[in-house]
């Protein structure tokens, strides 16, 4: 390498580095020409497609993260009106549970005041009813107990009684028999 | 076990290297040597066709049926896509990377497949040897040579990228934009300072147009002399011992050359970035 850099220094430094390297005009555009061969195979077959698949795989990631974001808007506003609506439908069970408990007081009142009115409409009834029986069963008793003091009383007179005497016996027995 | 297995897959290309380069006391010429008399073929051209045809079978394999779910080759492409892309948006920022990614993805990934080509036994040791009209021997002629291990190669993408970076400089900032990038004063200089700076900085302009010349030069035989170096260490390492034990010297050395091939080609791309970023960059003066 020395005795290179001497024989350039002694004589014409690009002739003495272009023998000894074996640099050659020729060589040289052979290289080049090899040169712009890799560059164009490279930048046909392998920087121009990734390049392009990876600017696609950008463009779809974007895309990707606007359709999230918008996505998350919508399941925001979504769970938003979802919040809203159960509110609302919170307020309006609770207005018509109190509603529907007014309601079922109103009615079990009225329906005990029915109740109780009819039980005393019973009773009277019952009432009525009883103390007719009564006096359709103390008639009766006071019918056939004159009819028993008239048979009686026939009997033992050995008297045919008529029709007076019967009405007026009966009615001095009954008179002492009292109501 | 990955571990295992690397270290098995670098132990075996060790020991083929070495098979391949036993036999003979040879050395790996700093030219590349042609493969034809007529046409511009050398050693190294055909392992520049061999990386180009590899990555022409990956990029197949990769890219032939692209799904938004990657699988497979596809899903590796796109990993080092990407991660090539970010690391160079961080760099440059989006605007130039998106106009640039197409140079800057090529010379790494092609600079990667070649150096790691050029490591596959046989590559610089299988060959015959040249003998001259009286029989003397007149060096040692690999079949094949590491792409970047030739400086016609490494020239090529150097001087390329020297024409791409004007080009994209002045597409950027105009013809005068880019002069002044160059030659105005830096700073806030005002009144007779600003008079005495004009002079250092077109001082310093000029000194950074000769840099900016430089760069390219400095550029290919940066990646020439590491991947060339390498190879020539891994050759001699294996000429120390005895040719059963060949392949043992040069071992450690081939998991270093693992990660000179990836570096180099990191260095590369990184420099020819920021570059470009140093001229094109609006909003910072500092160089």
């Amino acid at each position: 390498m020395f005795s290179v850099l001497a024989a350039a220094a002694q004589s014409n430094a690009f002739e003495t580095i272009k023998d000894t390297f074996g640099l050659h005009g020729a060589y040289f555009a052979a290289q080049v020409i090899n040169f712009f061969l890799v560059v164009f195979i490279l930048k046909k077959f392998a920087f121009g497609p990734i390049q392009e698949i990876l600017g696609q795989r950008r463009t779809r990631i974007l895309e990707g993260e606007e359709k999230l974001k918008r996505i998350e808007k919508q399941l925001a506003d979504s769970e938003a009106t979802t919040a809203a609506a159960i509110a609302k439908a919170n307020e309006e069970a609770i207005r018509l549970i109190a509603e529907a408990k007014e309601g079922a007081a109103a009615f079990a009142e009225q329906k005990s005041q029915e109740a109780i009115a009819h039980a005393q409409q019973i009773l009277v009834k019952a009432e009525a009813a009883g103390n007719a029986d009564r006096e359709r069963i103390s008639t009766e008793l006071k019918r056939e107990f004159g009819r028993l003091v008239a048979a009686t009383t026939s009997q033992v007179t050995g008297k045919v009684l008529t029709a007076d005497d019967q009405q007026r016996i009966n009615e001095e027995a009954l008179s002492k028999v009292g109501n | 076990m990955r571990f295992l297995a690397t270290a098995l897959s670098v132990w075996f290309l060790c020991l083929a290297s070495a098979l391949g380069a036993a036999g003979g006391d040879h050395v790996l010429p700093l030219d590349a040597q042609p493969l034809h008399n007529l046409l511009p073929i050398t050693n190294s051209t055909v392992m520049v066709w061999i990386a180009v045809g590899l990555i022409v079978l990956f990029c197949r394999a990769a890219t032939g049926k692209m799904t938004l779910v990657p699988v497979g080759f596809q899903n590796f492409a796109e990993w080092a896509v990407e991660s090539l892309y970010n690391f160079l948006e961080n760099l440059m920022g989006p605007h130039l990377t998106k106009r640039t990614f197409w140079f800057f993805g090529t010379i790494f990934f092609f600079i990667l497949v070649t150096n790691y080509l050029g490591l596959i036994p046989g590559v610089g040791t299988v060959g015959w040897y040249l003998k001259d009209a009286a029989g003397n021997s007149a060096g040692f002629l690999p079949i094949l040579r590491g792409g970047n291990a030739d400086i016609n190669m490494t020239a090529a993408m150097g001087f390329t990228f020297a024409l791409l970076w004007i080009y994209w400089a002045v597409t950027e900032n105009g013809v005068g934009g880019l002069a002044h990038h160059i030659f105005a004063p830096k700073g806030n200089f005002s009144g007779i300072m600003r008079a005495m700076m004009i002079p250092i900085f077109l001082f310093v302009g000029v000194l950074e147009v000769i840099s900016i010349a430089i760069r390219p030069v400095a550029l290919s035989f940066r990646l020439f002399g590491n991947i060339y170096g390498g190879e020539q260490t891994l050759e001699k390492l294996m000429t120390l011992v005895p040719e059963w034990l060949a392949f043992l010297p040069a071992l450690p050395f081939y998991f270093m050359e693992l990660l000179v091939g990836f570096v180099q080609a990191l260095v590369f791309t990184l420099l020819c970035a920021i570059f470009l970023k140093l001229i094109c960059d609006h909003g910072d003066e500092h160089h």
